[in-house]
């Protein structure tokens, strides 16, 4: 009786998530509610675990909770720890979710709420998840090898290399465009920059908190951070009104971004205890608080959407970024449908905590779900506003200019119209002086939240506060993926130099830290300038490359994925990686195509090089803005120059690819799978690891005889 | 017999807020434990747990050269996603 019962509850979830999904695909008219996106979402993510994922633990990986994981075999209380599977969860959450599913698709919502929120879905259910359950897999099989090592034993010595500079050109352009998203958001903003400047001082108190007064109390301090930095947010009003302070922390775009190039040395170069830990202490306590308010926030207040299921810019005419719906809007979005990122935290730590193997898919598939559910909240919180102030904060001055009445006459001629006085009270009612060209997303998705949280708590009155709130908290965070990348990025330029020269690999020797640290702040710091100096306001080049390479680092995960699956002689279902990898490289490929050799100069770097050489030569251009129009000539070249390296990457890793996928379906008695020899664990079936006592001392108690 | 019965029922009830009380302090108990767990705060513990279990024995390091050593380890590699 039970299992009649499940069927028809699971095929009402089904019907309603469908009849969802049509509302918003075929709603045309009067704005939609926001409950709509959430309903579509929510029952389409739960159908898709029940069902999909099911799928591919059952009949693809064959998960075997019989089977001693890493974490059981190693436990060394460092490392390798058992852990719960919901506080595990709660753990690779945390490490993924990050500025992608929050700025891509704020962005991407230029095309309108449809395109974007259809592939958030879509792109979680068949390309995100799998890509992370599967890497996840096969790091546990592994004893917890990172994508590097996997890919060097089951694709090649090359493929391996490809995925290690993979990782390393996705490390600096992320870097420097999510640090671009900071500047575009702080600048000129007194109130912004004082809170998340005040954040500093009060990391490096906790750091000294945890390491001298009470070692690891991570918990009680954190609690003491989190109120003072919720205090300097409402300080930082007080500084905005103060003239003399004001005048302080009014920084322009270039002067914060050497300040963040200082702040990333120093982090990278600091001891980590000083620092950085701290600091993510914090961002990971807010940034779970401020995600989950949001969720809760649409959920009550149940928003219009008044964005258009399409914009005419589908087109590629774009302001916010160049470039058509295909293959521009799948770059953009990026980490909220799939992220090569998350490929090396699912071969990271995950994999070396996991209990079971079936926990895989609940941490694996379910994490990735969540993570597309904030990128559909994004979504919303961008759609909730008016088209046009959408448009007048996203766009560049070059495009819509630099007044409101320039920008609100720009913005009207294109169909959404918006008055000058709207975008000069919006400012002043969430206490900036202009909320005009801050493209980035950032900015857009403050205003969206800010207007979500004081429909539910303050009123009008509390929009300046919920305002600096959202710009703090995505700056903290973004803060926390900058210094962390720094240092990351640091010990693999470390790693790479020692094979020149090897003291240089020693990660305590200090030339070498203060060496690498340089080389790695000085790569995403020129990403850095040249997008804040850029006169299509950096994101325009710089988001698309970032998600070329994004998508570009899922690729070379799917085509390790699939290589493992046809060594474990799964080529019925090899469709289930095959499709995602091919889509990927479909739409990299094409859009690095048309970044290179587009000849619109707003969409191809080359194009836009030769517009601006041209125009030196036609001497349209003063003889005092020469050398820097040669600069941004330069910057465009290499760009391309940068896109063309990561096309070439993933054409090498494929052909690699092909010929290992050719030697194992000839049967090559070379190609063997490297999976550790099979275990049974000692756990008894019902031991959850719920505590740390429980966890060690559990397995001897009730050590499964035999 | 009426007076029996309400006296029962009274147990009973009081036998259900009894087990109530008792659910909702397990609940809190493990709530605790998973957020002391989650952000890191019972690691030494588990270490030192570890330790007494592991058939080959290190030195055992004190709680701030532990929490030295685990931050070290942690922001040495990827850890922190776009």
């Amino acid at each position: 009786m039970k299992r009649p019962i499940s069927v028809i509850i699971w095929i009402v979830v089904a019907l309603v998530g469908a009849g969802a999904l049509g509302g918003i695909a075929f709603h045309r008219g009067e704005p939609l509610n926001a409950t709509w996106f959430v309903v579509a979402a929510g029952c389409c993510y739960l159908v898709a675990y029940r069902s999909y994922s099911a799928f591919i633990a059952a009949r693809l990986l064959t998960l075997d909770d019989s089977r001693a994981t890493p974490s059981e075999r190693h436990d060394d209380g460092r490392d390798f720890v058992p852990t719960n599977k919901w506080i595990l969860f709660g753990h690779h959450f945390a490490a993924i979710a990050g500025p992608g599913p929050l700025v891509g698709p704020t962005l991407a919502a230029q095309f309108g709420y449809l395109p974007g929120t259809l592939w958030l879905i879509a792109g979680a259910v068949f390309a995100g998840c799998v890509q992370d359950f599967i890497i996840l897999f096969c790091s546990i099989r592994r004893d917890g090898k990172t994508l590097g090592e996997i890919a060097r034993e089951e694709v090649s010595q090359r493929g391996g290399f490809i995925a290690q500079l993979a990782v390393l050109a996705i490390m600096v352009i992320l870097l420097g465009v999510v640090a671009l998203v900071i500047v575009n958001a702080l600048k000129s903003s007194p109130w912004a920059t004082f809170t998340l400047a005040a954040t500093i001082p009060i990391a490096l108190l906790l750091g000294l908190y945890l390491r001298f007064l009470r070692p690891g109390r991570v918990l009680e301090a954190s609690f003491i951070g989190v109120a003072l930095v919720l205090f300097v947010v409402v300080a930082g009003q007080w500084v905005a009104d103060s003239p003399s302070w004001a005048r302080v922390f009014t920084l322009s775009g270039v002067t914060l971004a050497f300040a963040l190039i200082a702040y990333g040395f120093a982090a990278s170069a600091l001891p980590v205890w000083l620092l950085l830990a701290p600091r993510d202490y914090l961002s990971a306590f807010i940034k779970a608080g401020a995600i989950f308010s949001l969720a809760a926030g649409i959920l009550l207040v149940r928003p219009q959407v008044l964005m258009p299921p399409l914009t005419r810019f589908i087109d590629g005419s774009g302001p916010v970024f160049a470039g058509k719906i295909f293959p521009f809007c799948f770059i953009t979005i990026a980490c909220g449908a799939i992220s090569g990122f998350h490929s090396l935290i699912s071969s990271g730590t995950t994999p070396k905590m996991i209990l079971r193997e079936s926990h895989a898919r609940f941490i694996g598939y379910g994490a990735m779900l969540m993570e597309s559910f904030v990128g559909v909240m994004a979504m919303i919180a961008a759609c909730a506003m008016t088209p046009g102030v959408y448009f007048a904060i996203n766009s560049p001055a070059s495009i819509v200019g630099a007044t409101s009445d320039a920008a609100a006459a720009t913005i009207s001629s294109w169909g959404y119209p918006l008055q000058a006085q709207t975008m000069t009270e919006l400012a002043r009612s969430v206490g900036e002086q202009t909320l005009l060209n801050r493209a980035g997303g950032a900015p857009s998705l403050a205003v969206g939240m800010a207007q979500i949280f004081s429909s539910t708590i303050g009123g009008p009155r509390l929009l300046s506060i919920w305002y600096h709130f959202a710009i703090m908290f995505e700056a903290l965070f973004i803060l926390t993926v900058l210094d962390a990348g720094t240092r990351v990025g640091r010990f693999m330029v470390q790693e790479l130099g020692g094979r020149v020269w090897k003291p240089f690999a020693r990660t305590g020797w200090w030339p070498g830290i203060l060496i690498s640290s340089a080389l790695i702040v000085g790569a995403w710091g020129y990403f850095l300038y040249q997008g804040v100096v850029d006169p299509l306001g950096g994101i325009n080049s710089l988001w698309p490359l970032f998600g070329i390479s994004n998508q570009l680092l899922a690729a070379v995960a799917l085509v390790v994925a699939t290589t493992i699956l046809l060594k474990m002689n799964r080529l019925r279902w090899i469709w289930l990686t095959l499709i995602p990898m091919a889509w990927l490289v479909i739409i990299t490929m094409t859009a690095s195509y048309q970044k290179i050799f587009d000849p619109n100069p707003r969409l191809g770097f080359l194009s836009y090089a030769r517009a601006l050489a041209a125009q030196i030569a036609a001497g349209k251009i003063p003889a005092a803005k020469i050398a820097d129009t040669q600069r941004v000539i330069f910057n465009q070249r290499l760009d391309a120059a940068v896109t063309a390296v990561l096309a070439a990457m993933i054409i090498v890793l494929i052909v690699e690819a092909l010929m290992q996928w050719y030697r194992i379906l000839s049967s090559d008695p070379k190609s063997v799978l490297h999976e550790t020899a099979y275990v049974a664990t000692r756990w008894t079936e019902d031991f959850s690891g719920a505590s740390y006592a429980g966890a060690h001392a559990e397995p001897e108690a009730s050590a499964m005889e035999g | 017999m009426r007076s029996l019965r309400t006296e029962a029922q009274g147990h009973i009830k009081q036998l259900r807020a009894l087990a109530t009380a008792l659910w909702m302090k397990r609940s809190a108990s493990k709530l605790w434990l998973g957020i002391r767990e989650w952000c890191g705060d019972s690691a030494y513990e588990r270490y030192v747990q570890a330790q007494r279990t592991n058939p080959e024995k290190s030195c055992l390091l004190t709680p701030a050269e532990f929490y030295v050593e685990r931050v070290n380890r942690r922001y040495s590699r990827p850890n922190r996603c776009c």
